[in-house]
């Protein structure tokens, strides 16, 4: 029999632990649930702390103040997001978040409209005009795009025209919710080969003396 | 028979998460050998990386966590061996939160064990984690220095020959995301859209519907969908290089070569599965009309 190191033990009872509500709900499930929301918190807090706050705002301000100064905008907005805890004078907070949203709606409006909607439009406009082998495909792209979005137009009734339209785009999505579902099947088979070789190879084998 | 798929639609699902357990279980134990056909998204990948020159900088993101790691390990593994074998150096960050700087550690610790000529600092260098995705890939368009201004390790990028040249992530040939939920998709919208360099991402299986979209539109130079992709990706390079043939039939490590032989045993179960339901389901169906 080989020597497993405790790190494998306790990850290997962590995961049964885990896998036992698959049977029913039981204190041994509750307890690795417990411990791995507490540990992942935890975990956050520290590398946020050491690997973006650290580098990024106090050892630049501790080494070089003179050309850091500027920081201290970003570092106070931090600090007031907290404030919210001191009922007293929360609506600080409110400053900074307002700011935040800002910054970020204003990054997200160019990154969705240069990234996803002027590209995706731009590729349903395709030249249909001469024969070619991807002529046909890019033609049932062009049906499947405009018949859901004549499902999904609710500001007018449907008609004689419209309905049939509507409903190959129904068609459309399910066979996209079943492609979509197929692969979530493959991911969640996928995470589960991952546990259990880790369990067969990392942990059964060396502790019979297999590997 | 009718019978039979009665009970079938009332059997206790616990019944089914065995008959997975062991059909999962079995090729582990012993493995099949099953084939892996290769898609073009992957080949296409593939043939990307190939082509890039000795001394091209490429970019690497751990953009996942441990939730995810049997899908995602195997193909940012295979991506850094191909890069090493052909002397293309490689930038590695991790934007993900939970676990993502942990798991690049151990996929670097893992693949230079394996090329012991690579240098810190020189082939490879490891700037760390940072929060806010989007913020991060904003700034990385302008100074890279600005997003990561030290290694994981605390020292200046400017100490390390790899950096030297590099101004923003423009410079870079590649971004490789290996990635979870949303980030890969901010380096298609942000990195590649508003800064134009080109992107390849490795999803988990269930986000990788999604990308299709995002390679009709050119947006992705290719994608290793979930644990097929990377077990692709892991064919086409031991079928181009010997020397990671041997390392793929070799290894004790796990690869996603080795995991698609339960993906594909567990499929054929859950069609079967999906068959017998539905035609007990329609049965049933029939004998309530007929009963009305």
């Amino acid at each position: 029999m080989h020597f497993v190191g405790f790190g494998t033990w306790l990850a290997a009872l962590l995961t049964i632990f885990a896998f036992s509500f698959l049977y029913k709900d039981n204190p041994f499930f509750r307890f690795a649930e417990s411990l791995f929301a507490g540990v992942s918190l935890g975990y956050y807090v520290g590398i946020t702390l050491n690997q973006t706050l650290l580098p990024n705002l106090v050892d630049p301000m501790v080494q070089d103040f003179g050309h850091n100064w500027d920081l201290i905008v970003p570092g106070l907005l931090g600090l007031m997001l907290y404030v919210r805890a001191v009922p007293r004078i929360g609506w600080v907070s409110r400053y900074a978040l307002a700011i935040y949203v800002a910054y970020y709606i204003g990054v997200d409006f160019t990154r969705r409209i240069q990234g996803e909607v002027l590209p995706q439009i731009a590729r349903t406009m395709l030249p249909l005009s001469s024969l070619q082998s991807t002529t046909l495909v890019s033609a049932i792209f062009i049906v499947g795009v405009y018949s859901v979005l004549i499902y999904f137009f609710f500001s007018k009734e449907q008609n004689a025209v419209t309905k049939p339209l509507a409903r190959l785009g129904i068609w459309f999505l399910m066979i996209s919710f079943g492609a979509a579902f197929g692969f979530t099947v493959m991911g969640r088979v996928a995470l589960l080969i991952g546990r259990l070789n880790f369990l067969i190879l990392n942990w059964i084998y060396p502790t019979i003396g297999l590997q | 028979m009718p019978g039979l798929l009665h009970r079938f639609l009332a059997l206790d699902r616990r019944w089914i998460f065995l008959l997975v357990l062991v059909s999962v279980t079995g090729p582990i134990v012993l493995p099949l050998g099953l084939p892996v056909t290769v898609t073009e998204s992957t080949q296409k990948s593939y043939d990307y990386i190939e082509a890039l020159k000795p001394g091209d900088v490429v970019w690497l993101s751990f953009d996942y966590g441990p939730s995810s790691a049997p899908e995602n390990d195997p193909m940012a593994e295979a991506f850094m061996r191909q890069c090493f074998l052909k002397k293309v150096r490689v930038i590695v960050t991790a934007l993900y939160p939970l676990g993502g700087l942990g798991l690049a550690n151990q996929s670097l610790a893992r693949i230079t064990a394996e090329f012991p000529n690579v240098e810190y600092g020189v082939d490879y260098i490891n700037l760390g984690y940072k929060d806010g995705a989007t913020a991060v890939m904003r700034r990385l368009g302008d100074d890279i220095a600005g997003a990561f201004p030290t290694d994981v390790n605390g020292r200046p990028l400017a100490e390390f020959p790899i950096m030297h040249g590099l101004k923003s992530i423009r410079d870079v040939k590649l971004v490789f995301t290996a990635a979870t939920g949303l980030i890969g998709e901010y380096w298609i919208t942000q990195v590649h859209s508003q800064i134009g360099t080109p992107v390849i991402i490795g999803p988990t299986a269930v986000s990788a519907p999604k990308y299709y979209a995002f390679i009709n539109s050119g947006q992705l130079v290719g994608m290793l969908g979930g644990m097929k992709g990377a077990a692709e990706y892991e064919l086409l390079l031991a079928r181009g290089h010997s020397e990671l043939a041997t390392l793929y039939r070799t290894t004790k490590g796990f690869t996603a070569t080795k995991g698609m032989d339960g993906q594909t045993v567990l499929h054929g179960f859950i069609l079967l599965f999906i068959v017998l339901g539905n035609i007990a389901f329609f049965q049933e169906r029939g004998k309530k009309a007929g009963a009305r």
